[in-house]
């Protein structure tokens, strides 16, 4: 029998088929599974408190061999670069508005994709060589090798090369993220690249068709466009599921406004490939879902963001017993990000109902540490997280959706809007309707401010101190009370 | 065939030296100017070269390692010169990879491990 003591006790032991196993003889304290925001941050700060600590990272090539450093997905093929991009088309725009400012220049303006890739990739090098830096310098042990359960508490380490070698430890970190999803229609792998494909393509993606509604789906479209490149979005039925309707239609009027195609309600049931080349001709067929319509396509190049997959299946956790929802293969743990075995935590994007975003993870990662290690007790509070989505109009957003505060306060939730034109936006003649501020207050709690939206420029800069009020409980009086600064688009 | 050094002073002569050797590794020590008796007016250039040399070897068959003098102090403190506008070097000594982004700089050149791990890495 299994007799696992609660963590806590000074005496600790282990029992299993008779062997007893002191923690004295643990290859380490702590193995972390996953070089990514969540695990690179909880390694060094367990080393700051003389931790022995080991980071395993590898990154199983996608089907078309893309590969990338340490880091994990938002540094190499997730927010750095989607940013990074996203910048470059706003520069774009920033051109064309500056001839109504008065900059004359003769010279058509063009796009060079390589250029801007390789600045990117360049950038992204140095920060995967900063963490082989900063993890060398605390003594945490990296290897470039694929961890998975073997055992209690022992992992096999699998490098490039085939190399296995077994590791012990007295705790374990899961932070092994997710990875695009596939559809699992012919032509998909072969044909098709995704968010971990896009960031370091080696030549112009072109007609490009974004298969997806997910914000991963929405910002590349949204850049893509912005860079000049012809773009078309096939949705399956709402845009950015969980995220406040109201705001994601808008969202989805500006991009169409704006040179985005959307051809909605259809799936692709096949891909195939027209002609060979970088990039080649697709031709991509598709159904309707609701009616019998196919409908066939031609495009330089199809981009996959359907939705992400954990990386929960293929790590040996039925070898030490820890619980996934077998459906979606997240983890579900409780607010320690213990998972039901009381040696193996877990977080990141791979939790169960929680929100996928790297600052979760990196705050998540550290305090659990500093639970473990530090006598600290504070949890991680997944309550009113800021987020934003980079489209070509930023959105950000803080607590609730207004069909989730409907949905949980009924009418006795309340909604302020309005429209602002932010001045930058008036001298070149860019629309003036469709930037949207909302706040839904809680009327029964003091108009306690419990969502926070708003769409325009800079949505992320300015939804950062509302976060920060809203953690401290910012009514709307106190709101009506701040003073605006002038002019910004944050006064309104 | 092991590997090579190349001491090379100021700018022009280090970017002509990195070009003939285009298609190998090259490795680049950056210090400040050493006087008439050897010694370098950059204490932190004294204590990392040493460091440096000695993991030379751990250098992947056909590396170059160029062992480069950037200049007199006033050269250096001047925020305009060619090495820190156009290879964008922040400090001195200054360890790197030519043609990538890694690079140990000041303090992190004292670390053997580092060093190391720069020489070695894929």
């Amino acid at each position: 029998s299994v007799q696992v003591h609660k963590e806590g006790r000074t005496q600790r032991a282990l029992e299993m088929n008779g062997h007893t196993l002191l923690p004295q003889s643990y290859d380490y304290d702590l193995i972390v599974i996953g070089g990514g925001s969540g695990g690179l941050a909880a390694a060094k700060e367990a080393a700051k408190y003389g931790k022995k600590v080991m980071v395993l990272d590898f990154v199983t090539p996608t089907p078309l061999g893309n590969s990338w450093g340490l880091g994990g997905t938002c540094v190499n093929v997730g927010c750095i670069p989607k940013k990074l991009m996203h910048q470059a088309a706003l520069l774009g725009q920033a051109l064309q508005d500056s001839r109504n400012f008065g900059w004359q220049f003769t010279r058509e303006v063009r796009h060079n994709w390589m250029v801007m890739t390789e600045s990117v990739q360049n950038y992204i090098g140095s920060l995967n060589w900063g963490y082989r830096v900063a993890l060398r310098e605390k003594s945490v042990t990296y290897e470039n090798a694929y961890g998975e359960f073997v055992g209690p508490h022992t992992v096999k380490a699998t490098n490039k090369r085939g190399v296995e070698k077994l590791y012990t430890a007295e705790r374990f970190l899961i932070a092994t993220g997710e990875r695009p999803r596939y559809l699992g229609i012919p032509g998909d792998k072969e044909y098709c690249i995704s968010s971990d494909d896009l960031f370091s393509l080696p030549y112009c993606p072109g007609k490009t068709l974004v298969v997806g509604a997910s914000y991963v789906a929405l910002e590349c479209a949204g850049f893509l466009a912005g860079l000049g490149l012809d773009v078309t979005v096939m949705v399956r039925s709402i845009l950015l599921r969980g995220f406040d309707q109201d705001m994601a239609n808008k969202i989805g009027e500006y991009m169409e406004e704006h040179g985005v195609r959307f051809i909605r309600e259809f799936v692709p049931i096949k891909i195939e490939q027209i002609e060979e080349g970088t990039p080649g001709i697709l031709k991509v067929t598709a159904k309707s879902t609701n009616e019998n319509e196919i409908i066939e396509g031609e495009y330089n190049t199809v981009l996959l963001a359907i939705g992400r997959d954990a990386c929960t299946r293929n790590i040996g956790l039925d070898k030490v017993g820890v619980k996934i929802n077998q459906k979606t293969g997240k983890i579900p743990v409780n607010d320690e990000e213990q998972t039901n075995v009381p040696y193996i935590y877990a977080i990141g994007d791979i939790l169960q109902d929680k929100l996928e975003l790297t600052p979760v993870a990196i705050q998540a990662g550290r305090l659990l540490v500093q639970r473990l290690y530090a006598g600290a007790t504070r949890k991680c509070d997944y309550v009113n997280v800021p987020t934003t989505v980079f489209t070509p109009l930023e959105y950000g957003a803080c607590g609730y959706s207004e069909e989730a505060a409907v949905e949980k306060f009924g009418e006795e939730s309340i909604e302020y809007h309005s429209y602002f034109w932010p001045l930058e936006w008036t001298v070149p003649s860019r629309d003036n309707n469709k930037c949207y501020a909302k706040i839904i207050c809680n009327i029964q709690d003091n108009e306690r401010v419990i969502g926070f939206h708003v769409l325009g420029p800079n949505a992320g800069e300015i939804t950062q101190g509302f976060a920060a009020a809203m953690k401290c409980g910012m009514t709307k009086e106190q709101l009506d009370n701040t003073i605006g600064i002038h002019p910004v688009c944050a006064e309104v | 065939m092991g590997w090579e050094e190349k001491q090379v002073r100021g700018y022009p002569e280090f970017v002509q030296t990195a070009q003939r050797y285009h298609g190998r590794p090259i490795f680049a020590l950056f210090c400040g100017d050493k006087d008439a008796e050897g010694r370098s007016w950059c204490p932190d250039c004294v204590t990392a070269e040493p460091v440096v040399r000695k993991e030379l070897h751990h250098m992947p068959e056909g590396s170059v390692f160029i062992y480069c003098l950037v200049g007199d102090r006033a050269y250096w403190k001047d925020t305009n010169n060619e090495f820190r506008k156009t290879l964008k070097l922040t400090g001195v000594p200054t360890l790197l990879k030519y043609g990538t982004p890694q690079k140990l700089v000041e303090e992190e050149c004292f670390k053997a491990e580092l060093v190391r791990m720069l020489f070695t890495e894929d």
